[in-house]
């Protein structure tokens, strides 16, 4: 019986394609835009969360930072601080925190910038390399992503033991080394201020020019500069200072560490630590928390264009019940014969309800289709539009989109539920309708 | 004595009750139809005969006065109910046919069968038994506007049987049709009545068909002024 409903329902639309197609526009309209927006959002929500994952996501990043005053008053006579050695953050706090939550945190990536040299072949003047040289931790090149190609990479021991030893990049040894191995090579820098330090090559790691920057083509290849990693420590000691802890650092936790419970423990950690420096603190955050904010926002949006869906929703259940009324009025007459042939009115009741609800999934499942398919087609101009002007990005950048499957079932549900809210009503007044009078009606 | 299938006593049926406008169509209507009759109900439009046959099909209720429909009483009976009599013990044969225009043949002999109470099994079987004992089951897949008259009053007189019913109740069933074709959907009634015991009423305004029938109830401004045998 509800399976011959349904047919029935087929039937009825089909006899009448255009009038159906025309009232159910309006829930294609709503349903098709809730679908392409909620498409839009949670594909950027998700091409966020994974891109940012992908590129360090799972890390906190932290500073030291000034305490500042805390009245108005104070605010005048305020001066920021110098930094001692003790404000900076040693290694060995950073190993004291990896110790005390060994499941969530699990190395330091941080960087000191020493500035720019050049690497001249004693042999032969013309053979040159420019570099910027950066101090780094250990894990530094593991955080970056960065592949060593050859060789190896920096090591806790060269960083203790402030070695002359560097990580070069695999464009630069290729074109300085000519082909030979450049691994065990020694190479003497020539800072901007005219120092001169010698290096021994560990290891190559693969140039990559979304963390660089694009290649500059109008530079000619062997001006161009690249980065040599040395271990910060031994950078630290050539700027001569007498600094060896960290001011900025990012911190790297456990694939499976929740990064605002980690946060929280890196607080409370260095809170104590610092809790008797009347100068300085550290601040720690994730860039989580920054996704939660666009999130926020892109959830605002989706909510107020479901708003408007909503009322697209409502005013296409208003054709649907519309038609519903005039399909009854044409079918007063077979309404009598199946009252007559002992059609009970909750019968009647049902099938121009089934007949509303069919209208609308019906309406519902195109408006879907639609939303999909335009929400693949946008998907596909963005990775287009990313693989064409932004190129150096696209390894990185990871897109995910895919429509929101509560937004599809949402949809079928919400345009089932027009169906029965506004079919009802016509339905209800056949079945009230008297069989002599509905057989007789021409 | 054999079975009666309607008895009616003393019906009265009036509209507009307690209005201005009031009009009593049937002034108290007695008439018992036993098992396996056929019986022809004449009368000129105006005299009652639709408002009779109305309330013979359980259509519509009386005003007052009893009718037993098979012994029992479907005044007293709600509308589900009387819908299920309607369903399981009347054969409907309208003057239009009144076949459902989307659906074939097939389908529309077993609309019937979709509105019973209980699932039916081989309900194709069942209407194509009925299709070909009405010779259209070479016309099962047509739909109604792919037949002619004639074909469409039998495909209309295969669905009133499909439930076996007590009565079949005719209402000009030759009414749109020319005279040959009518009078084979007059033949199929007297094969039906004949082959099958089948009690038919006959509503028309023709004195030529009634004569064909076993029996000829004339009605007349609301009541019954002729009761008498007909030609066979």
């Amino acid at each position: 019986m509800f399976l011959e409903n349904i047919k029935e329902a087929f039937a009825s639309i089909i006899a009448n394609k255009m009038r159906a197609l025309l009232t159910m526009l309006g829930i294609i309209i709503g349903i098709s835009s809730v679908i392409i927006i909620t498409t839009i959002g949670g594909s950027i929500q998700s091409t966020l969360t994974a891109t940012m994952n992908s590129l360090g996501g799972n890390t906190v990043s932290a500073y030291v930072q000034a305490r500042y005053p805390e009245s108005d008053e104070d605010w005048e006579t305020w001066v920021y601080p110098d930094m001692t050695d003790e404000d900076y953050v040693s290694q060995e706090m950073i190993d004291g925190l990896i110790a005390a939550y060994p499941d969530e945190i699990t190395g330091v990536a941080a960087q000191n910038y020493l500035g720019s040299g050049q690497i001249v072949d004693p042999k032969d003047s013309d053979n040159y390399a420019n570099v910027s040289i950066s101090g780094i931790t250990p894990e530094y090149l593991d955080y970056m992503k960065l592949d060593i190609h050859a060789g190896r990479s920096l090591t806790v021991a060269d960083n203790a033991g402030k070695k002359r030893v560097c990580v070069i990049a695999d464009i630069m040894a290729d074109r300085y080394f000519n082909g030979h191995d450049p691994i065990g090579e020694q190479i003497s820098v020539t800072t901007s201020d005219g120092s001169i330090f010698d290096f021994v090559v560990v290891g190559v790691y693969e140039y990559n020019q979304a963390l660089f920057g694009k290649v500059d083509p109008t530079i000619p290849e062997k001006d161009r500069s690249t980065e040599m990693m040395v271990p910060i420590q031994t950078s630290m000691k050539m700027q001569g200072s007498d600094q060896t802890g960290y001011e900025y650092f990012d911190l790297l936790l456990a694939p499976l560490a929740d990064v605002d419970q980690a946060t929280g423990h890196i607080m409370e950690y260095f809170g104590e630590i610092y809790a008797n420096n009347e100068n300085f603190e550290i601040y720690a955050y994730n860039m989580q928390s920054d996704l939660g904010m666009i999130n926020t926002v892109l959830n605002v949006v989706t909510i107020a264009v479901s708003g408007i869906a909503a009322i697209s929703l409502i005013v296409g259940g208003v054709g649907v019940m519309n038609i519903m009324l005039v399909s009854i009025t044409e079918r007063t007459r077979e309404i009598g014969v199946r009252m007559a042939l002992g059609a009970k009115r909750r019968t009647i009741r049902m099938q121009f309800v089934i007949e509303a609800i069919v209208l609308c999934l019906i309406g519902g499942i195109i408006g879907i289709l639609i939303g999909v398919g335009i929400g693949a087609l946008l998907g596909m101009a963005a990775e287009f539009v990313i693989q064409n002007m932004y190129a150096e990005y696209s390894n990185y950048i990871i897109m995910k989109v895919h429509p929101s499957g509560q937004a599809i079932i949402l949809s079928l549900f919400f345009s089932m539920l027009t169906g029965v809210f506004f079919g009802y009503y016509p339905a209800n007044k056949a079945s009230k309708m008297e069989v002599i009078d509905a057989l007789r009606y021409e | 004595m054999s079975e009666s299938v309607i008895r009616m006593e003393h019906i009265i049926k009036t509209y507009y009750e307690g209005k201005p406008n009031e009009l009593e169509i049937l002034h108290g209507i007695d008439l018992s139809v036993n098992k396996g009759e056929f019986v022809s109900i004449v009368g000129e439009s105006g005299s009652g005969k639709s408002t009779l046959m109305n309330i013979i099909g359980v259509l519509d209720r009386q005003t007052s006065g009893n009718y037993f429909l098979e012994e029992q009483d479907v005044n007293e009976m709600s509308d589900e109910v009387r819908s299920n009599i309607r369903n399981r013990r009347i054969g409907f044969v309208f003057q239009n046919f009144n076949l459902l225009p989307r659906a074939n043949a097939l389908k529309n002999v077993m609309v019937p069968l979709m509105y019973g109470e209980e699932k039916v099994r081989n309900a194709k079987e069942r209407a194509m038994e009925m299709l070909a004992m009405v010779d259209m089951a070479d016309r099962a897949n047509h739909r109604p506007n792919e037949l002619s008259g004639g074909q469409k009053q039998r495909v209309a007189i295969a669905r009133a049987m499909i439930n076996d019913p007590a009565i079949i109740l005719a209402d000009e069933p030759t009414g749109a049709l020319d005279s040959k074709t009518g009078h084979m959907v007059m033949d199929l009634f007297h094969r039906l009545h004949e082959e099958q015991g089948k009690t038919v009423v006959l509503i028309t305004h023709s004195q030529e068909l009634a004569a064909e029938t076993q029996r000829i109830v004339t009605i007349l401004d609301g009541e019954i002024v002729g009761d008498k045998g007909g030609g066979r």
